[in-house]
């Protein structure tokens, strides 16, 4: 799996390629936005192709790290086969999740000036 | 008539793709011809899923020092089941295991969840040394 960073107006956008699984998961953990506990996280996975429980595991971990474990990490874009994964575990709850990579932002940075 | 493919894997995680793949190519091309294209890919994520899930879990679960452990993948298809087998040498588990709760942000414990909810049929078995977990989904 890739990741590839960028930044908008002061949320993260960490695009995911691949496969999220037991294998690329410590690489997704170990990124420092994802680490920073005061860093808003949008996860773009309109190009990530495939997630197991061991993806699921990774995400919902650096979501309890955030200051605001629901909301300091927010996903898009995702396909019918990675939703089915986050349906089946019930971690979808946990998480606010857009169709749009650009709406996400713009809720996530809603929320942080309203922190701020 | 019944085939069965074995393929017998080094117990690394590096070869849970070799392993989930493999496992959705068989069941796309037993699909393709019964059912719809979307039906058949459903069908060959929920082995691709499911594989990828047991093989982990055999890896994770192995002692620390089984440098030489082997995961050992097996293809049984019976019209209309497909039935995928994983043996590992590890220490006795149970399928029974509760879903974990969500609400405390678990990272761990959904394997089984996963396959139980994507499979029609999920047997644990101890056979000597062995543990064998058996996946069946019908077409």
């Amino acid at each position: 799996m890739t990741i590839t960073e960028t930044s908008q107006i002061g949320i993260a956008i960490l695009s995911l390629n691949g496969t999220l699984d037991a294998l690329s998961a410590p690489d997704f953990r170990n990124n420092r936005s994802v680490i920073d506990p005061e860093k808003s996280v949008v996860i773009d996975m309109e190009n990530l192709d495939f997630i197991d429980s061991s993806g699921i595991g990774a995400i919902v971990g650096a979501s309890r790290q955030k200051r605001q474990p629901v909301g300091g990490i927010i996903l898009s874009c995702m396909n019918d086969r990675v939703r089915k994964v986050f349906e089946i575990t019930n971690a979808q709850k946990l998480f606010h999740i857009f169709d749009d990579t650009i709406a996400a932002v713009d809720f996530a940075a809603t929320r942080q000036s309203a922190r701020a | 008539m019944s085939s069965i493919i074995t393929l017998t894997l080094p117990g690394d995680i590096l070869f849970a793709r070799l392993a989930s793949q493999t496992a959705s190519s068989i069941a796309r091309l037993l699909a393709d011809d019964q059912q719809t294209e979307t039906e058949s890919c459903v069908f060959a994520h929920a082995f691709e899923l499911a594989v990828t899930e047991a093989f982990t879990n055999s890896v994770t679960h192995a002692p620390e020092n089984a440098t030489s452990a082997m995961v050992t993948v097996t293809f049984l298809f019976e019209q209309p089941h497909l039935t995928v087998s994983i043996s590992d040498a590890n220490e006795p588990f149970t399928i029974e295991t509760p879903a974990p709760d969500i609400e405390s942000f678990p990272e761990n414990g959904f394997g089984l969840l996963i396959i139980r909810k994507l499979m029609d049929r999920v047997i644990y078995r101890r056979d000597g040394e062995w543990n064998i977990l058996s996946m069946s989904k019908s077409l």
